[in-house]
């Protein structure tokens, strides 16, 4: 390998990592302004003076800003929980146990998965303001899982079908049952799918938009991506207020896609084998 | 201990035929072999011995006991599978004592159980290590401590020794006689190499496109091979086939001049046959003593030393045949010589059945 | 000792068990909503139920047909999805080839790859939108100082820039993501294949061209296939950025169908458009579907 193609191609990785960098680091920054410093003109690339005031007086100016941030956790947990444990069963069960209908239903899963999200609001904004699921926890959990279930369902069937069938068998002979075989082997031998699956679907639940803006009406209870975008008043963008708070809303995902970047990044490759 | 009846058992998937008619009386204690070529039907006539597969036809019986529908695991039989199936994230001993922790048998027992077996097949070292901390050998060890374990009336083995290397796969092969003789529980063994069957088989069914070619122990399968298939697929390498017409005096090989008597006791009224010949029983002779026509000139093309023996190819008028002759002075490529075939060892077949014409009684069809 | 239940019997309850958990939940929030959704169009109702549901046929899809702002939507959906796919490929792909070879920081460009699609739509657009600002943002100031421009561009109150800036932030998003469904893809093409080529004298645009691109397609379709299903729903997007505008030149389908659902409150109307939306993307996936078919 001769010298300068490598240059060339670190130039490109050095170019592609400030390029996606960038908004972040720009974000970040601007976070650190004060009011002024927002605001200035010409524009401050460096904040001066470099404040924390942002920070210490967000929670004082939107106090929501929390109750955001622990509604998306509570919901995020909550949708990966349900969707690992139902996904989990169903995947195993379209997998492995040779099932007749096992085919058509994968196939139906993946065609629902298409639905567009904007389609279920009237109804399901219908629905559960009448069975009063509107602004419950349990009510977004629910349709969150809905929407990431087929996901789920497929990534794990692809996790499973590598998993060698002669030791469902031999388990099958020793006298074990579907659950045993479930929980004692197929779990312990593919956990690792269940993690970057699980991973995948908080990180979804966290960025998703439509069903929680329109599910959560009160306040209290939206969750962090709908809370900050509906900070904007008529007239005026309290950016210093935005900034900090989106830095402080995108921590959690950035921190998991940082320390758990090859299992993420090894699921969503695996799930392109479809 | 018991036998194991199959009646005419049979299984589709849909339309396609995996097995037919298979019909075979297994006695208690016998070490029966089912050997065929990949797709022929044998590891699935032994998944629904073991409860794996549905059996679309026919009634299973073990120990006299209709088993068609009952669970694998009530089945009384235990299976050591090709690629071990071990659960990788037990320990050996874990292995071994899971299906008797399923049982509920008491902790003391199962250590007893299990212990025993374990100094039988010298797994004692192992007994905490994880199956990825073994090598192929001892994991194949472990898979069939975990079938002997179960104290079954049934051994099932799918190919237990396919995934070794070929020394490993001869010791492991003594070791498996040396443990049949002594626990002397009835085996049923699918493999695909002949030389397995032919060393661990008290009796062995040859399968072809899911039909039974044949049934017969080691000896009559080699000597007395009822159809061309089981003829060309035992014995290694492979028996000599010559296609041939009916003459007035004899057998005249097909594309060629020689002109063969009928060998004794081989006789049939098609125009057509198919003579078989074993490598083995071709002879190099040096001095022509009493020439008579199983004599032939032959010029070698190529020849082959193995070690204590050596392959000769020949090229003899109009046709080849593979000679196995002693390793030790034997003649090289180019040379002519004389041959002499044993008649008393040719094979005739109908070419358009493939089945055998019989010199004597097949032992079982 | 015989059973009841034979496995096989068994194997299939468990089966059906199994998987009535998920069948639950998906028929209540994905199946179940778009049927009622198309019942919803085909009538009159008040959300608080006073008035009774009223059968009002195709009343509402000839509404949508004459309705210029729903043509509107559907040409900005269609345009934005145009625009963006594309560029997105074309950068998917050149990432991809990029994180293929081997290099001393490839974990910080894995996560710089990662870190936009871990980001949440909606805050990544809020983002966008400060630098994209007339007056303060960082783009103007980046391009008054340097000379470019003499006048602060206004992006986002161009019909015209604010769609070229939304198709920006978009491809800015979901490039790493078409980039690793393809770099899974090249991983699987074997590394013989490139060095036969490289024996038979290719350089490396003919080996891009012959090797790669071919044994590419599966991953490259199955890529669009999901961008596409994305970019035809984009909401939190034109949300974020523009609420629609300027003058709802970046109103997509999916916004004004929220708008006319929950600001106008007409539900009805609203259900029209979303089925419509539905039966748009629907028939895509039809013909994607279809196209996967025949690749293999």
């Amino acid at each position: 390998m001769k010298s300068s193609p490598r240059f060339g191609l670190y130039f490109l990785v050095l170019l592609t990592v400030v390029i996606s960098f960038f908004p972040i680091i720009w974000l970040i920054l601007t976070s650190f302004k004060n009011t002024a410093g927002i605001y200035a003109w010409p524009i401050q690339y460096w904040p001066d003076p470099f404040t924390f005031e942002n920070y210490i007086s967000i929670f004082n100016n939107s106090p929501e800003l929390l109750r955001y941030i622990l509604n998306s956790f509570i919901v995020g947990v909550g949708c990966t929980a349900i969707t690992l444990m139902c996904g989990g069963i169903a995947a195993y069960a379209l997998s492995r146990l040779r099932l007749r209908f096992a085919g058509v239903m994968m196939v139906g899963i993946l065609a629902v998965s298409m639905f567009p999200p904007v389609s279920l609001l009237p109804s399901l904004f219908q629905n559960f303001l009448n069975f009063g699921l509107l602004n419950t926890y349990t009510g977004l959990i629910l349709a969150h899982a809905g929407l990431f279930l087929p996901f789920s369902v497929w990534m794990l069937a692809s996790y499973f079908a590598t998993l060698p069938v002669e030791i469902e068998e031999a388990a099958k002979m020793d006298g074990m049952g579907f659950v045993r075989i479930f929980l004692t082997i197929i779990l312990p031998l593919s956990w690792p799918g269940f993690v970057a699956t699980g991973l995948i679907v908080f990180i979804f639940s966290w960025n998703e938009f439509p069903l929680a803006l329109v599910l959560m009406t009160q306040n209290a209870m939206r969750t962090a991506p709908v809370g900050i975008s509906l900070y904007p008043g008529e007239y005026a963008f309290p950016w210093e207020t935005i900034s900090t708070a989106t830095v402080l809303a995108i921590i959690p995902v950035l921190i998991i896609t940082a320390i758990f970047q090859k299992q993420i990044v090894g699921g969503l490759t695996a799930g392109a084998g479809k | 201990m018991a036998n194991v009846t199959l009646n005419q058992i049979g299984k589709s998937y849909g339309k396609d035929t995996a097995v037919e008619n298979f019909n075979l009386e297994i006695e208690d204690g016998e070490f029966l072999v089912l050997l065929g070529p990949s797709g022929c039907g044998k590891s699935t006539t032994l998944r629904m011995i073991a409860g794996l597969e549905s059996i679309t036809t026919g009634e299973l019986s073990i120990g006299g006991i209709r088993m068609n529908e009952t669970d694998p695991k009530d089945r009384g039989v235990a299976m050591v599978f090709q690629n071990y199936a071990l659960y990788p994230h037990k320990s050996v001993f874990d292995n071994m004592a899971m299906a008797l922790k399923l049982q509920k048998i008491p902790k003391a027992e199962i250590e007893k159980r299990v212990n025993d077996v374990s100094d039988l097949l010298g797994l004692n070292d192992y007994l905490e290590r994880k199956p990825a901390a073994l090598s192929g050998g001892q994991r194949q060890r472990v898979a069939i401590g975990r079938a002997i374990v179960r104290t079954p009336e049934v051994f099932l083995f799918d190919e237990p020794l396919s995934n070794l290397d070929a020394k490993l796969r001869v010791k492991m092969r003594m070791e498996l006689q040396e443990l049949h003789k002594r626990i002397g529980v009835t085996s049923i063994y699918v493999t695909h190499d002949q030389v397995e069957a032919m060393t661990l088989a008290d009796r062995i069914v040859i399968l072809d496109g899911g039909k039974v070619a044949q049934i017969g122990s080691p000896r009559d399968v080699y000597d007395y091979p009822a159809t061309e298939f089981v003829a060309g697929f035992i014995g290694s390498p492979a028996m000599n086939f010559l296609p041939a017409v009916q003459s007035e005096s004899g057998w005249r090989i097909t594309g060629s001049d020689l002109l063969l008597p009928h060998p004794e006791g081989l006789a049939t009224k098609s125009e057509t046959v198919t003579l078989g010949i074993r490598p083995e029983h071709i002879e190099v002779i040096t001095v022509v003593a009493d020439p008579d026509a199983w004599v032939i000139e032959a010029t070698v093309k190529l020849d082959e030393l193995l070690g204590a023996d050596a392959l000769l190819n020949l090229s003899v008028q109009g046709f080849d045949l593979l000679a196995r002759v002693s390793g030790t002075d034997f003649p090289e490529a180019g040379s002519k010589v004389h041959i002499r075939m044993d008649p008393a060892r040719i094979h005739g077949f109908d070419p358009a059945t493939g089945l055998a014409l019989s010199r004597e009684p097949i032992s079982e069809r | 000792m015989t059973q009841i239940l034979t496995l096989e019997k068994r194997t299939a309850l468990t089966g059906i068990g199994f998987v009535t958990p998920t069948v639950l939940i998906i028929a209540l929030i994905l199946i179940y909503p778009i049927i009622q959704s198309i019942v919803l169009s085909f009538g009159q109702s008040s959300i608080d139920g006073f008035e009774p549901y009223r059968f009002v046929g195709l009343d509402h899809y000839s509404k949508l047909m004459g309705d210029s702002r729903f043509w509107n939507a559907l040409g900005v959906t269609f345009t934005f999805t145009a625009l963006s796919i594309p560029l997105e490929l074309m950068f998917g792909i050149g990432l991809a080839l990029l994180m293929n070879e081997t290099f001393k920081f490839k974990g910080w460009a894995r996560l710089a790859v990662l870190f936009p699609w871990a980001l949440p739509t909606a805050l990544n657009t809020l983002i966008w939108r400060w630098m994209y600002n007339s007056d303060y943002g960082l783009f103007n100031a980046v391009a008054l100082q340097s000379g470019l421009v003499e006048r602060p561009i206004n992006f986002l109150g161009d019909d015209v820039l604010a769609m070229v800036a939304m198709v920006v932030v978009a491809v800015w998003k979901t490039s790493s993501f078409m980039a690793l469904i393809i770099l899974a893809g090249l991983q699987s093409i074997p590394r013989d294949l490139f060095e036969a080529g490289r024996i038979d004298g290719m350089n490396r645009w003919t080996e891009f061209t012959q090797i790669t691109l071919p044994l590419l397609k599966g991953p490259i379709l199955v890529a669009l296939i999901i961008r596409s299903m994305d970019a035809l729903r984009t909401f939190e997007l034109p949300f974020n950025l523009t609420d629609g505008g300027p003058a709802a030149a970046t109103e997509s389908l999916s916004l004004y169908a929220y708008k006319v659902i929950f600001d106008f409150l007409d539900f009805n109307f609203g259900a029209a458009i979303v089925v419509v939306q539905f039966l748009v993307i629907f028939t895509m996936s039809l013909v994607y579907v279809f196209a996967l078919r025949n690749k293999d």
